[in-house]
């Protein structure tokens, strides 16, 4: 038997940007079998339009973007704008316990698939949706993505080089949290149902989701009237703090933070530096803090001696945190993180064995897995018709002939 | 779990289960809030000395004082603290005492650390075999780097995020570029919390708990857009340098702050190019599709410049979204987030009453559910604050144990 925690959860997955196909991610992570309805009526959704394609190759199945964040789920195909594509989406609701949609709010009525429609056809359903800025308020017609998120999360504003502007940072970060956090509400609904037998609809606006993870910088406003300081790297007690240049002419830098005097006497003496511990200058996190550029340049005339491992294999040996800054290549080719069991690489049909990231916890009994690569488009939807629905081959090749199943 | 089992645990269907943390810091402080926020009722051990977040603030007046730290608060709402020295044995004995009873441990104290304080997940699941022992740790329990230590900074290089952030920088010179705040650390915590009530879920069917083991670097990892795979799948390492894949996309100057500028999809340059009176120029071949505007965003920015300069950033915003459905973002300061008349109408801030703070608004949760309960009800402990009330109210240590205890700084 299926040991994993959510064997035998159904989620009828209607997501189509990022945010969405991550929060079912985590699902599909955790057992549940995740069901993605695609359809090649309308433009495809972006994740499997945009590059990176396997040998820079484009197609649908050939997508980084899409493989990546769908592993393990299914898809079918269903023209939702054809009655009885619709149809056949209520019957599947019928078997499901949780549907995920992140349209703009109001589209999901408009298409047939509100929440209080969907429930006529399972009473304790689950369903959440996913949006730029929730189902009700002045905004919530408004376009949302992730890195627009960002900015008006405050993020831009706290974020950048000392000195500097606003500043973007790097990734469309507002996504993967919205995602993370959504997936949470389904394991907390479905806790929830596990006690009271009842489902629920869950409202989340992706500005919201990611305001909780910037409590810090409205917490110095609320307090204090401030808006949080931009300073690169540094932290606002702890010094050393920073990136810092390693040898060579090329793009390697090293991270190292130091949280204490002990850890500064450390850092001091693998740098063989003794005398740094004790001068004056460096000898209290606060005296750091005043002479931080002087510490910087003094750190990084060692740093660039150096590469980035060795910097930071010495300084961990004596007990300070540092780590090289890693690139998308550093991971994917990563030891650690391959002993560890992270990168997965199953046999894909149309892009064979690549390596994705995978799941990052382990379970000690019930193991996760990624239980399949991601889905072709469509791959699946004779299966699900077939065994959820009990449709017959003759039926299923009736509807795909009128075009519903497309 | 059976019909009389639920019967039994009446209220929010969340108050049946029993967390303890243990830690210090972001990570498994906000994983336990979470859970807290839904009705679990959750007791937060703390060292003699307390969670080094009393000592950051920010504090009321800029004046230190490990009452008054708001990050603290923030962090531990919700919760009942106690202090428990588990360098000590005494101390992890007490620890026991509170494990026997709960359902969900919550920690991040590092690989390294962990048999100093008896939390050795090995050991703690043959203790408590219905326990959930949750741990937090920055590169996961096993593998060669497993005892390396590590802050936020850590993570988010060690992750993969500082190397491309902030992205498009035309400034080599300039390092990997932290975003604000504990990002990396939050991100654990909510993986941890999500993965407790997976693990919480699993023993309701099997009756058994387990070791559960997040580490913070393959949460960062997992979470990098699609830069991993232009590794994998193209052979393109991506760093912070070099340009977006799309355009526009860049932060530009209004009349009264500043605006984010990006058109992911071709009707949304469209209609921007409409609601710019249509120039000339948005005509050239260096502007036909989101790649060539790109590639040429420089001579793009130039360009929209003096429009948007033109613009105050609220109007822009909503005449650019309402209108004509172009995904502008205001680039908010703080003062701006807690004015929004938008989060206002959806109630989002909670006015919570933290006492040495005073009334703070607080961020509401970060998904509305339309059945479990989400709400703040108790302010954050003060240090040790509900030590007699756990470990003789409910525990039954003697009190004049207790009283001795207290005197030899382990409670």
């Amino acid at each position: 038997m299926d040991q994993r925690p959510l064997a035998g959860v159904r989620v009828l997955d209607f997501t189509w940007a990022w945010a969405g196909p991550f929060c079912t991610l985590q699902l599909a992570h955790l057992g549940a079998e995740v069901i993605r309805v695609e359809t090649t009526t309308r433009a495809l959704c972006v994740s499997r339009s945009i590059p990176p394609f396997a040998d820079n190759i484009p197609g649908p199945n050939r997508a980084g973007y899409f493989n990546q964040y769908n592993q393990g789920k299914r898809s079918i195909l269903l023209n939702l704008r054809r009655r009885e594509a619709l149809e056949i989406a209520y019957e599947l609701v019928k078997h499901c316990d949780v549907v995920a949609e992140n349209f703009a709010a109001g589209v999901s009525e408009k298409l047939g698939l509100g929440y209080e429609k969907l429930r006529q056809y399972r009473a304790d359903l689950i369903m959440i949706s996913m949006s730029g800025f929730g189902q009700s308020g002045p905004y919530r017609k408004f376009l949302g993505y992730g890195p627009p998120a960002a900015a008006m999360s405050g993020l831009f504003s706290a974020t950048g080089y000392p000195g500097g502007e606003p500043s973007e940072i790097g990734i469309s970060y507002p996504d993967p949290n919205a995602g993370i956090f959504g997936a949470y509400a389904i394991l907390a609904a479905l806790v929830h149902r596990d006690f009271t037998g009842e489902g629920q609809y869950i409202d989340q606006s992706q500005w919201e989701a990611t305001l909780p993870v910037v409590a810090e910088g409205l917490l110095e406003y609320a307090v204090n009237g401030r808006e949080p300081v931009r300073d690169g790297n540094h932290d606002r007690l702890m010094a050393p703090h920073n990136c810092y240049k390693a040898a060579g002419d090329e793009d390697k830098w090293v991270s190292i933070a130091v949280g204490s005097d002990a850890e500064w006497r450390a850092l001091a003496g693998a740098m063989g530096r003794p005398e740094l511990a004790t001068d004056p200058r460096f000898a209290s996190a606060e005296a750091r803090k005043r002479n931080e550029a002087a510490l910087d340049e003094i750190i990084t005339a060692w740093t660039r001696e150096r590469d980035r491992w060795e910097t930071a294999e010495t300084l961990q040996r004596a007990g300070v945190a540092a780590f090289p800054s890693l690139s998308n290549k550093d991971l994917a080719t990563d030891p650690h993180l391959a002993e560890r069991g992270y990168l997965v690489s199953l046999e894909h049909p149309e892009v064979g064995r690549r390596i994705h990231a995978g799941i990052p916890w382990t379970m000690s009994e019930t193991p996760c897995r990624v239980e399949r690569p991601a889905p072709l488009l469509g791959a699946d939807t004779d299966h699900v018709l077939k065994s959820l629905l009990g449709f017959s081959a003759e039926r299923i090749a009736q509807l795909r002939r009128d075009g519903i199943l497309s | 779990m059976t019909a009389s089992e639920k019967q039994d645990k009446p209220g929010s269907p969340f108050g049946a289960i029993r967390v303890v943390e243990c830690g210090a810091g972001v990570s498994a402080a906000f994983a336990a809030r979470m859970l807290a926020d839904l009705g679990a009722e959750v007791v937060k051990v703390e060292p003699p000395e307390g969670d080094w977040t009393r000592r950051r603030g920010p504090f009321p007046k800029n004046e230190p004082d490990p009452e008054k730290s708001a990050l603290y608060a923030y962090l531990n709402i919700n919760k009942r603290g106690v202090v428990a020295d588990l360098t000590r044995a005494e101390g992890r004995e007490l620890l026991g005492r509170l494990l026997e009873r709960a359902d969900i441990l919550l920690h991040n104290v590092a690989p390294a650390e962990r048999a100093g304080q008896g939390l050795e997940s090995g050991a703690l699941c043959a203790a408590y075999p219905r326990l959930i022992v949750t741990s937090i740790s920055m590169y996961g329990d096993s593998g060669p780097r497993a005892n390396w230590r590590g802050y936020e900074l850590n993570a988010s290089n060690a992750g993969g995020w500082a190397y491309l952030s902030p992205g498009a920088s035309p400034y080599p010179e300039l390092p990997p570029l932290k975003a604000f705040g504990h990002q990396c650390d939050f991100q654990a915590g909510v993986h941890a919390a999500m993965v407790a009530l997976a693990g919480y879920r699993a023993r309701a069917k099997s009756g058994r708990g387990q070791a559960i083991d997040v580490s913070e670097q393959e949460c960062i990892a997992a979470m990098l857009e699609m830069n991993f795979m232009h590794y994998t799948y193209a052979g393109r390492e991506t760093s912070r340098l070099g340009q977006r894949a799309l355009g526009p996309w860049f932060i530009a100057d209004c009349a009264d702050g500043k605006v984010f500028v990006v058109c992911v999809e071709e009707d949304q340059w469209q209609r921007l190019v409409e609601m710019m009176g249509n120039p000339e120029w948005a005509r050239d071949e260096l502007f036909k599709d989101r790649v060539s505007r790109a590639q040429n965003l420089d001579a793009l920015k130039a360009l929209m410049s003096e429009w948007l300069a033109g613009w105050k950033v609220e109007e822009l915003f909503r005449k650019g979204q309402g209108e004509y459905r172009i995904p502008f973002a205001p680039v908010n300061t703080m003062r701006q987030i807690y004015e929004s008349e938008h989060l206002a109408a959806r109630g989002f801030f909670t006015v919570f009453e933290q006492p040495g703070i005073g009334p703070l608004r607080l961020p509401g949760p970060p998904s509305r559910y339309g059945r479990t309960r989400w709400e703040l009800r108790r302010a954050a402990p003060r240090l040790g604050e509900h030590g007699e009330e756990v470990f003789v109210g409910e525990l039954g240590i003697a009190r004049e144990r207790f009283a001795s205890l207290r005197k030899a700084g382990i409670v």
